[in-house]
């Protein structure tokens, strides 16, 4: 981390944002309207302040095809790059009526024929026409996505070190565990490795909980007091210069319970395959196949989903059957991949890595740290 | 004699069942039959369930939605593995459902599915959110965008219940409590990001579900023209944490918030680096909490906006104590700012017809800002009470204060 607010790095940023300007000419969107923390800095190379959970759509910022010129939200110019330069710059405003006046203003409006959105509320569904009057308003994530799913180059650079922090970050918390600990304490104790590390701004906080013994996924209990003999998973994830590594790992506090180490053993077997099924031209769907090949129910949440700025697709799960179909892995793509094995008496296995698909082969951004 | 009774700890089940009347009644009031939400706040609003939030950009893979209707009593809520097995549930089992996924067409079919099981033909639905997924599906229930969802809820939102001041209260003190060791810390050479460090390692040992804000320790510069440039020529805030190391004498705003509950908390405070304030900056302390006693005096309910900001700028000189792309205050509640904002860009007019309820929650944060002292910003939360107010932060203003 640097002791200034810097924006992203220029190649980082042109690189992405040639994509971008691409999909919308495939696309023929004449200006993106952004929204989402993700796609605004995605777009603008510029760090924003970070703030938990979803946010209402607001129009953060603009981006015109036929100049490549962005609008930026912003009421200051720090880590702001210098091709947006301070003329574009809109600043910080309450009034949804202030911001449609705003982007009326900008010369590109007037003439826009198509206009995407990332998101929409129904407040500024109703006032977008207003700012764009010969304009028909469409989905604009579809161009984002088809954007951000494969990485360049410096964003497997970048990905690598956030992946890199999460995993410090887990090793810490891990460290942390014995019997008469709490989830809460473990949690803290990962946040805090985290950002002593360099990332103050947490992807996920669910940082660290004990598995049931007793059903394949709901809360062991309510006190977040550790027991021996517990399968305690650890779930890190650090947001670094914006984008998202996570790393997942289970830990036993105290001694090793009866049929544990099969449990670990079965999944390990089960992650060898997901690992393995991570090749260009390979089905989406050979993820979900790979836990019933390693004879493991599938896990009560995507067994695999896209890792760069925010979330990408795919997101594999058997809730999504049509979209998993249509789904081939390329190279370039990198996913958050999830092993989860159960076993009533024992717990939960859970892990979850980072695998870059490349024409070599799945290459594990995930260092083996934090492995029992 | 008009003092809300807010208990030590929050009682969730009866803060659940007051809520969801709440938002019934406001359901009724704008003539909405069904609301569908998305948004994080508006579900644990509306739910009760409380989990650790992710980033924005990933919570919207699949994330909690309410769908809330006038006829039941109890809303149903989709809730995926991470959120399912952290949150605390208030809902019964059977309005408890898997997960949906409305970033994807093929999602948002199988919710809709099981959504027009739940919803009437030719109900009023509002949605908080439009993904494009939901956009092109067609379905009825999104295809209403004249009534935003949010406006229902932030109705709702506006009176807390005793149960949810109790959250606020109780987010409060966690952050406070984590915020004495990281100012015992404060010293030349620690790094900023070494204050947020030990603050989430704190507030989540003593029980915040979520860290809501990157902690802000914004060094401020030593006049309007020396720091980071503006549109409109006044102060930058929030500036982003970093590596930087604190110097003797900096003087730092600092602003951080938690969850707890569902519910947010808001701290912020003026802090001196490894150093007394002089007479000029004890000076600024001074017309801050002058301002802060000229907002109390009027601060009731029945009082509006308006009448907030006029207060503040009398006892300023006639000038607005708080910067222009921000607020004299804010409310609070399952998000960390809340209407009414005071004193913003949504006019006088907007202003003078908010008049506030017994029960609402407000944040009041002016700031001073004289060249060469670093001027001065905090924050106190307070609930409006029918003669008045009840505060619910008490921390201290050290270095300042006489």
């Amino acid at each position: 981390m640097a002791t200034e607010t810097l924006p992203d790095d220029r190649a980082l940023r042109v690189g992405r944002r040639e994509r971008v300007l691409a999909q919308m000419a495939v696309r023929d969107l004449d200006l993106l309207v952004l929204g989402r923390q993700a796609n605004v800095r995605y777009v603008s190379g510029t760090p924003q302040l970070w703030v938990a959970g979803t946010r209402p759509f607001g129009p953060i910022c603009v981006l015109e095809r036929a100049t490549g010129e962005i609008h930026l939200n912003s009421t200051w110019d720090e880590g702001v790059p210098e091709e947006i330069g301070r003329e574009r710059l809109y600043g910080l405003s309450w009034s949804p009526l202030t911001l449609t006046e705003v982007l009326k203003g900008f010369e590109a409006s007037a003439t826009a024929c198509r206009v995407g959105t990332d998101s929409l509320s129904p407040t500024f569904a109703e006032l977008l026409p207003q700012a764009f009057p010969n304009a028909q308003l469409v989905d604009g994530e579809p161009a984002m996505r088809a954007a951000r799913r494969i990485k360049t180059d410096e964003e497997i650079v970048a990905l690598r070190q956030a992946v890199g922090v999460a995993g410090t970050a887990l090793v810490a918390a891990v460290g942390e565990l014995a019997p008469g600990s709490r989830e809460q304490s473990l949690v803290g104790a990962l946040m805090e490795a985290m950002t002593a590390a360099g990332v103050s701004t947490p992807a996920t906080q669910n940082g660290a909980w004990v598995t049931s013994r007793e059903h394949p996924w709901r809360r062991a209990r309510d006190d977040g007091r550790i027991q021996p003999g517990d399968l305690v998973a650890f779930a890190a994830g650090a947001l670094a210069d914006g984008y998202v590594g996570e790393v997942g790992r289970t830990a036993v506090a105290g001694d090793e319970p009866l049929g544990a180490r099969g449990l670990f053993g079965r999944s390990k077997s089960l992650t060898e395959r997901l690992f393995a099924a991570c090749r260009p031209g390979a089905p989406a769907a050979d993820l979900l196949d790979a836990y019933q090949r390693a004879g493991a129910a599938l896990p009560p949440m995507p067994v695999a989903h896209g890792l760069g700025m925010g979330f990408d697709p795919p997101v594999v799960s058997a809730e999504l059957p049509r979209s998993v179909a249509d789904t081939t892995l390329e190279a370039g793509m990198v996913l958050a991949v999830t092993g989860y094995v159960w076993q009533e008496g024992i717990g939960a296995v859970f892990t979850r890595d980072a695998v870059h698909v490349t024409e070599g082969g799945p290459v594990l951004l995930t260092s083996s740290q934090g492995d029992k | 004699m008009t003092a809300f009774s807010i208990p030590d700890e929050p009682e969730r089940g009866r803060m659940y069942r007051e809520v969801v009347a709440r938002l019934r009644a406001a359901m009724a009031d704008h003539g909405v039959d069904a609301l569908i939400l998305l948004m994080n706040g508006h579900v644990s609003y509306a739910t009760g369930a409380s989990w650790p939030l992710l980033d924005g950009g990933l919570c919207h893979i699949e994330r909690p939605v309410a769908v809330v209707l006038a006829d039941d009593e109890h809303p149903h809520v989709f809730l995926p593995f991470r959120e399912g097995a952290a949150a605390e549930l208030q809902v019964p089992t059977d309005h408890r459902h898997r997960a949906v996924y409305l970033e994807f067409e093929d999602g948002v079919e199988s919710f809709v599915r099981r959504a027009e099981a739940l919803i009437r033909p030719g109900a009023v639905v509002a949605v908080d959110e439009l993904t494009g997924a939901m956009r092109r599906s067609g379905s009825r229930l999104f295809a209403d965008t004249s009534i935003d969802a949010a406006v229902v809820v932030g109705a709702a939102q506006l009176v807390k219940t005793p149960d949810e001041m109790a959250c606020i209260r109780r987010a409060c003190r966690i952050t406070e409590e984590a915020v004495v060791d990281v100012q015992e810390a404060l010293a030349p050479g620690v790094r900023q990001i070494d204050l947020s460090a030990q603050f989430v390692r704190r507030a989540f040992e003593l029980g915040a579900t979520s860290n809501m804000l990157d902690a802000i320790w914004q060094v401020m510069p030593s006049s309007r023209a020396a720091g980071v440039w503006t549109t409109h020529g006044d102060l930058a805030l929030p500036l982003l944490t970093t590596d930087r190391a604190l110097e003797q004498g900096d003087v730092l705003w600092t602003d951080a918030s938690i969850t707890y509950g569902g519910y947010c908390s808001d701290f912020g405070r003026t802090w001196i680096v490894g150093d007394e304030p002089t007479a000029r900056q004890q000076d600024q302390y001074r017309l801050w909490q002058h301002i802060l006693d000229a907002v109390l005096a009027v601060t009731r309910a029945g009082a509006t906006s308006g009448d907030l900001a006029r207060a503040a700028m009398a006892a300023n000189g006639g000038r607005k104590p708080w910067l222009p792309h921000f607020y004299l205050g804010h409310g609070i509640g399952t998000y960390p700012a809340e209407a009414p904002m005071i004193g913003t860009d949504l006019g006088a007019e907007y202003d003078d017809s908010f008049v506030f309820p017994a029960g609402m929650a407000l944040v009041l944060e002016p700031v001073v800002f004289e060249d060469g002292t670093g001027g001065y910003r905090s924050e106190e939360i307070v609930i409006i009470t029918e003669d008045g107010y009840q505060p619910l932060t008490d921390y201290p203003y050290t270095p300042y204060g006489d």
